[in-house]
């Protein structure tokens, strides 16, 4: 007979320990599907996770992708600390890239400094103001903000669709489905020659840092470690409830307008239908696998980044469909649960009494 | 063919807690059997473990001496023990014969006939092809039955069937049940009602943590007696503290409070009116789910009431949220320590800042004042003597005495005006319970008000000036504590009158 028992005490070190178990056994595991594919395992992770960042090159695309899916996932880390299911940043990242790429639209043909900051500040305006939906939906009228943030991905999706194919589709551009290029103004500025890497990587940064002062130093950080923890206490101790639900999502939806409006004015530079590879949705393993720490999320942005690499690398040299970059994000997620599990609580196989073999 | 169940030695633990300690009862068919204990006594686990929802630890189930292997729902159902909760397990949309064919081994037609001949024969009314979702609670409850009595079982489990009920279901649902028992099933009530105990059953067993006290014949127990084996103590006039307030003025005053839920295991509160004066110490007794939460949970503004009235120290506070009734000097402790008072993965020092006010300055301009909050924490575990003076340990390594005495210093030292407690001894030792009650006489000598909700009669007696008994969200007279006796308080615990 098999019983399960939760752990009273669990030790600090191996909660953020445990992340690195669900790797290792991510790799393991990769190996074993590479193995059953017919391909040397050796070989083929390490053109997946070795080749890829073997070159100036490769650091720098691996910073790329880790920028948006740090910045997202330290918006989520608020929804997630405070018991909020925001599960829509893929939404909120497009609907950003909308309002941010509109922005960017409007001055197509001009040039001057003051751009970029204007389309930066729509992006995020236009994420916070598409998180506000489930929020609202959710403090006023008692909806599920899963379903509805979830939702809400498609329509932003659909309405992303329309407006590339039809009002702001490029009048020269021969009906394909994008925008017109944006002026040099509405990018980011590179930071080095040759490399795609831009300086969206410092609003990610400062993102981190802010986020890490909110959660640990004010007394809304508080707020939501507490209502995180039992929302009874939270209702006991006073919290407006209902306003802490719109500040953890207006903030959440910031950072994904940030990402998205960080990657049409960083590596793609207009609208179209594939602005991200779910990234919003990736973001969310993210946010777990750095524990929703700031600086966990860090790492944990660079190890997923590099699932995406390594995926393309795979294409390339072994034929396989990048997808597998899914199938590596899936398994460090259903590790991480895994470890969790027996992290908090213990498995205790009882041998059979004399009572239960009469049955 | 008469039925014999017999429970032998169950016990099941859950994580923290004892649902059922070595549990054993017979029950023989031809009788109604009431199973009666407080909210987290045990009986529905107990119940669940008879219809095979959860399998028990140890222990076996004997149905006519053979040993029952109930290790899901179809087991029960096989051994012919059909068992209604509490919630009704119905698919809302569907019509009531569509839920009762879903399950069923008839085809529809002669599935038809039969749930035509039970109607018949118990005189329910209920049309078949209407959605359940336009039924009453007492006729869902109906067709549950009806599910049950197509299998032609040997034992009916009731799991406190009239808490949804209007008072003509209930005398409805009594009348069928005693015709189910005239024909030989064995029927278990799970109640806890005394009343109800008292008008249908034959015998009664009570529970109590996760055991059973007492076996007994109703017709030799009254309200009161199954009242003070309910909440455990024999209640003995203690001798309380002397009432020292007399002409004082009175400080808090609630007028017309009412609530109302849609949820229907939830209490509703009609109609209390009550005060408190200066140095006085209001008690407020019943046995636990007839109200206490949700007063507790409106008094600390924690549930918000429209048209109630509360005045405070001559100022309206009705409207106020808890952080902002504690500004005006007002505390809670709530039942729940370790989930609502506190929070067992926060540091002690974090948990102090639950209790947030604005002379306090724990956090200013929005920020964290970690190093006020710690000295004031310091303080508080010497004052009220914790055993700890570590404020970085988190509060799940504290005993319950350690983390009521840190609660109760949260609240108190800011010196306010109106404590009001809900249980405050719960499940505590011998040695806090006492430091505890010392330091709320201690409030009342200080000219300080509490409001003392207990399920402790014992308690209540020792430390009140007035007391008033809570019964199904209704509040009795409010008598000075010297004119209570334990009986009196057995009586209206029980929804009886005394005048």
């Amino acid at each position: 007979m098999i019983k399960i028992e939760k752990r009273n005490d669990v030790p600090m070190v191996l909660y953020f320990f445990t992340p690195f178990i669900a790797i290792i056994l991510t790799i393991l595991g990769g190996g074993i599907i590479f193995y059953i594919l017919g391909f040397n395992p050796i070989e083929a992770l390490k053109f997946y996770f070795i080749t890829p960042i073997s070159n100036l090159y490769g650091l720098s695309e691996l910073l790329l992708k880790a920028t948006p899916l740090c910045l997202i996932a330290i918006g989520l880390s608020f929804c997630f600390k405070s018991n909020n299911w925001n599960i829509g940043a893929e939404g909120q990242l497009t609907f950003g890239a909308i309002v941010g790429g509109g922005v960017a639209l409007l001055f197509y043909n001009q040039e001057g400094f003051y751009i970029l900051p204007l389309v930066i500040l729509a992006g995020a305006v236009g994420g916070m103001i598409f998180a506000l939906i489930p929020a609202i939906l959710k403090t006023y009228f008692n909806t599920n903000e899963i379903l509805v943030s979830l939702m809400l991905v498609y329509v932003s999706k659909l309405l992303l669709d329309y407006l590339v194919v039809g009002p702001w589709s490029n009048p020269e551009g021969f009906n394909f489905p994008e925008t017109r290029q944006f002026s040099d103004s509405s990018r980011m500025p590179l930071l080095f020659d040759g490399l795609r890497i831009h300086a969206g990587i410092f609003l990610a940064l400062a993102a981190v840092m802010l986020s890490w002062f909110i959660l640990y130093k004010t007394y809304l950080g508080f707020q939501i470690k507490v209502s995180g923890l039992s929302l009874k206490t939270a209702k006991y101790a006073g919290f407006k409830g209902k306003t802490m639900i719109l500040v953890v999502f207006m903030i959440s939806g910031a950072c994904a307008g940030l990402a998205g409006v960080g990657e049409i004015t960083g590596p793609i530079g207009q609208l179209h239908r594939m602005i991200s590879p779910d990234y919003g949705f990736t973001a969310i393993i993210v946010a777990f696998l750095g524990r929703l720490n700031p600086f966990g999320i860090i790492f944990a942005s660079l190890v997923v980044a590099l699932t995406y690499l390594g995926a393309e690398t795979a294409q390339i040299f072994l034929q396989i469909p990048k997808y597998t970059g899914q199938v590596f994000q899936g398994m460090i997620l259903f590790f991480l649960l895994a470890s969790d599990y027996l992290l908090f609580f213990k498995v205790k196989i009882l041998s059979l009494k004399k009572n239960e073999l009469r049955h | 063919m008469a039925t014999d169940l017999r429970i032998s030695n169950i016990s099941k633990i859950y994580p923290g807690c004892i649902a059922n300690d070595n549990v054993s009862l017979q029950f023989k068919s031809g009788k109604i059997y009431a199973l009666l204990g407080e909210n987290g006594a045990g009986k529905s686990t107990l119940v669940k473990i008879l219809s095979g929802v959860i399998s028990p630890d140890n222990g076996e189930v004997y149905l006519n001496e053979k040993n029952l292997k109930l290790s899901s729902p179809l087991d029960a159902k096989k051994n012919k023990i059909g068992m209604v909760f509490q919630h009704f397990n119905l698919f809302e949309t569907l019509s009531v014969f569509e839920n009762l064919s879903i399950d069923a081994t008839e085809d529809n037609k002669s599935l038809r006939v039969k749930i035509n001949e039970i109607l018949k024969k118990y005189n329910f009314s209920i049309d078949l092809d209407v959605p359940v979702l336009n039924l009453s609670a007492g006729q869902k409850q109906k067709v549950e039955i009806i599910r049950c009595l197509l299998r032609s079982p040997k034992v009916l489990i009731m799991d406190e069937p009239t808490s949804v009920l209007t008072e003509q279901e209930t005398e409805e649902l009594f009348i069928s049940l005693k015709k189910f028992c005239d024909e030989g099933i064995l029927i278990i009530y799970i109640t806890h009602k005394l009343k109800e105990v008292l008008s249908l059953c034959d015998e009664v067993a009570v529970m109590r943590k996760g055991k059973v006290v007492s076996v007994s014949q109703t017709q030799n127990e009254r309200v009161e007696t199954l009242a003070n084996k309910m909440v455990g103590q024999k209640l003995a006039k203690i001798k309380k503290k002397i009432n020292i307030s007399t002409n004082k003025d009175e400080i808090f005053k609630v007028k017309h409070l009412n609530f109302y839920s849609d949820d229907p295991f939830e209490t509703n509160l009609v109609n209390l009116n009550f005060s408190v004066k200066k140095g006085e110490c209001l008690g407020i007794a019943g046995i636990s789910g007839n109200g206490q939460n949700e007063l507790f949970q409106i008094l600390s503004g924690e549930i918000i009431t429209p048209d109630t009235s509360i005045i405070f120290r001559n100022k309206e506070i009705a409207k106020l949220n808890p952080k902002q009734r504690r500004e005006y000097l007002m505390a809670f402790s709530p039942e729940d320590r370790i989930s609502q008072a506190a929070v067992p993965e926060l540091k002690i020092y974090e948990n102090v800042a639950l209790n947030n006010f604005k002379s306090s300055n724990f956090f200013e301009k929005g920020l964290v004042n970690e190093k006020k909050i710690k000295e004031h924490s310091k303080k508080i575990l010497s004052d009220f003597s914790v055993n700890t003076d570590n404020v970085e340990l988190k509060s799940q390594f504290l005993s319950g005495g350690n983390l009521q005495k840190l609660i109760l210093g949260r609240e108190l030292i800011t010196a306010p005006e109106l404590l009001i407690c809900y249980n405050p001894t719960w499940g505590l030792d011998v040695g806090a319970i006492n430091y505890i009650h010392e330091t709320l006489i201690k409030i009342n000598d200080q000219e300080k008000s509490t409001i003392l909700i207990s399920t402790d009669t014992e308690e209540l007696l020792k430390l009140s000036d007035r007391i008033a008994v809570i019964y199904k969200g209704k509040l009795s007279k409010i008598m000075p504590s010297e004119e209570v006796t334990p009986e009196k308080l057995g009586v209206l615990m029980g929804g009886g009158s005394i005048d």
